[in-house]
């Protein structure tokens, strides 16, 4: 090698020819540095996002409908529905045969509709599952996706349906409180950005997009043990006297609180299917109809409070009719002279009409529209109708004097309990409430204002036990060890302006116990067509059924032990 | 000879914070990890929470309730004959 160094031949060409190709290179990966760096570098980045960060949804759930000691009416429940990826799952037949095995669906059936659907990238193969099922699918194959919702159940039925109305498929109100209270019920679910990794894995928290909010609680006023017995009770009683409809109210005389309402015909809110106008209206508040006899107490309250008469009054109708402009106000036989209650228990149309000419026009209105006819009751309830009432310079004679015995004028079924509520309240009248009432948060003349002196609700209190006694019409509203208050009424009703001869309402108000009543409750029973039409026969014994249940039920004592004692062979007050 | 004790300095730092930053995302993606975990459990128990409402509404149905009162354990509501009224 010594003497090769001299044989080293410098191709100067070549070296400068490689330089040249390695500067090239360098010059490219440069430049395609560069390229990267600054030309495409915010497309690169979108699409390193676009495969990175997904917007997510935050669950939040609607709020939770409660009677008033916490039995749920409605709850919101997540629940998952699987879809699948038509092109991608068909890659994969027999996961989509496990899948359609666990969902019960058959798998010809299946794949012929996901072949239909080839060109969709979205199909759902089963609605509203049972999360834990759901997860067991979505764990066969990757193709298989599930997306979470929420379902409103109902657990109570049809039993509390009017009350507490339903929601549609996108969790909005749309009837009863669920309707009422929507804004206060609603979910707003949240968005935040996430980063997701290869296996679409939530691995970081950007940031919070919109804050999940969750509907808040309802507590309403019901309580679902009286509330059952009513239903059961209406029930029973509408297929028994065969009605068109039915409906009841039970409120608690001392707060106002609306503790229990049903209808029939009812519905299940759980069935999306067969829900009619008819079956879906809460007709307690948004039907109205006259009340008949069941107003006499009101002119006598009103006559009383402007000391016109009193318990010691007699009337005088004989002959059991007169003539109003040409028309006669009848009883059904001639009742002679009749003291107040007397008029009460009798349930005389004459004698009604005889104390209300004593009263102007004006004075009867206005005491008529304190008792909350032609008022709404309050409750701001969907469709609550305020009755008919009309202003007294549009009476005529005839109205003057029908409208003493519950004609001429229409009041929903609450509206009455309201107005029986006064007299049961010692001449003061509440707001009804469908909510939880908290006394000791409202300060009292907030909730209730006098409409009625208080020696007048209890004289016509008084008079009114007499009519559920052994002389009155109500005798079947009768409750052992309890002295009942009330009045029946049996309507003729009114179809185009003439007075049908067939067609009846049977109503009872009334309340318990007498001596300082706790419950007002008021039933009207529509179109009784069997086994009696009157208002004591068909509607006083549903009251009786309803109240002896819910004065043991809310351990009210018994008021009138007189007989209990007797059976015992105690003398009373022994 | 102080520069490059300056350099060697500065760039032990500056390694030692890039471990750190490393480090701290991967601690915060385990906890993050599990902030997820937690809340899925949270997710199961709602789900189980709602379910049990339901069943025990449904058990504890006023209908459910009297017939099995009614029916077997055959209780009725006492006459008044039976009641006494305590002093």
């Amino acid at each position: 090698m010594s003497n090769g160094n001299d044989e080293t031949v410098f191709y100067r060409g070549r070296h400068y020819f490689v330089l040249l190709i390695l500067l090239f290179l360098l010059a490219s990966l440069i430049a395609r540095a560069l390229y990267l760096q600054i030309v495409e570098k915010d497309f690169l980045f979108s699409q390193g996002e676009q495969r990175q960060i997904r917007t997510i949804e935050t669950p939040a759930y609607r709020g939770t409908i409660f009677d008033r000691f916490g039995t749920p009416l409605a709850i919101s429940t997540p629940v998952d529905s699987v879809w699948v990826n038509p092109p991608e799952i068909l890659q994969n037949l027999p996961a989509l045969k496990q899948v359609t095995a666990k969902l019960g669906l058959n798998y010809r059936d299946t794949v012929a509709l996901l072949k239909q659907k080839a060109n969709k990238e979205f199909v759902y193969l089963r609605r509203q599952l049972e999360p834990e099922l759901a997860g067991q699918v979505a764990a066969i194959a990757d193709g298989v996706y599930l997306q979470r919702e929420y379902h409103r159940y109902y657990p109570a039925g049809e039993v509390v349906s009017h009350l507490v109305g339903f929601t549609n498929v996108d969790d909005q109100g749309q009837e009863g409180l669920e309707l009422m209270y929507e804004g206060w019920l609603k979910a707003q679910p949240g968005k935040r950005r996430v980063i997701r990794n290869r296996r679409g894995a939530v691995i970081e928290n950007l940031a919070q997009v919109k804050r999940a909010r969750s509907g808040n609680d309802l507590t309403s006023s019901i309580d679902m043990r009286l509330q059952y017995i009513a239903y059961r009770s209406l029930a029973r009683a509408m297929k028994y006297h065969a009605a068109k409809s039915a409906s009841a109210v039970v409120l608690d005389a001392k707060t106002g609180e609306i503790l229990a309402m049903v209808n029939q015909p009812s519905y299940n809110p759980n069935q999306n299917k067969n829900k009619s106008p008819a079956q879906r209206r809460n007709r307690a508040i948004t039907d109205v109809f006259e009340p008949g006899s069941t107003i006499k107490p009101f002119t006598l309250a009103a006559a009383i409070d402007r000391g016109l008469y009193d318990q010691t009054s007699h009337i005088d109708t004989t002959p059991g009719w007169f003539m109003v402009s040409g028309y006669p106000v009848k009883d059904v036989r001639n009742y002679g002279v009749l003291d107040l209650a007397g008029i009460l228990r009798k349930s005389s149309n004459v004698g009604a009409s005889r104390i209300a000419q004593t009263l102007q026009r004006e004075e009867m209105w206005q005491s008529f529209s304190d008792y909350g006819f032609g008022q709404t009751p309050g409750i701001s309830f969907p469709a609550e109708s305020s009755g008919y009432f009309s202003h007294y310079s549009t009476w005529q004679p005839l109205d003057h004097a029908t409208m003493a015995f519950g004609y001429g004028l229409s009041v929903s079924i609450t509206q009455l309990a309201r107005a029986y509520s006064v007299i049961a309240n010692h001449g003061r009248q509440l707001d009804l409430s469908l909510i939880k009432v908290y006394p000791e948060d409202v300060p009292d003349n907030e909730i209730s204002r006098t409409v009625m002196k208080a020696s007048t609700a209890k004289m016509v209190l008084q008079m009114l036990e007499q009519v559920v006694g052994p002389q009155g019409t109500a005798t079947r509203a009768a409750v052992d060890g309890y002295r009942i208050a009330g009045k029946t009424g049996t309507v003729k009703k009114s179809v185009d302006g003439g007075y049908q001869e067939d067609d009846y309402m049977a109503i009872f108000a009334g309340m318990a116990p007498a001596s300082n009543p706790r419950l007002v409750m008021a039933v009207v029973i529509d179109e009784p067509s069997q086994n009696g039409y009157y208002g004591g026969q068909v509607a006083a014994p549903v009251f009786q059924e309803v109240m002896s249940n819910a004065l043991r039920i809310l351990d009210i004592a018994p008021d009138d032990l007189s007989e209990l004692a007797r059976s015992n062979g105690v003398e009373p007050g022994a | 000879m102080p520069r490059v004790y300056l350099l060697a300095l500065l760039l032990t730092l500056v390694l030692s914070s890039a471990i750190t930053v490393i480090y701290v995302k991967h601690e915060s993606r385990v906890l993050f990890a599990e902030l997820r975990n937690t809340q899925k459990l949270q997710d199961h128990e709602v789900i189980e929470w709602g379910r049990l409402q339901l069943q025990n509404s449904t058990l504890a149905t006023h209908s459910n309730v009297e017939s099995r009162a009614r029916k077997t354990l055959k209780m009725r509501i006492p006459e008044k004959v039976q009641l006494v009224q305590l002093p």
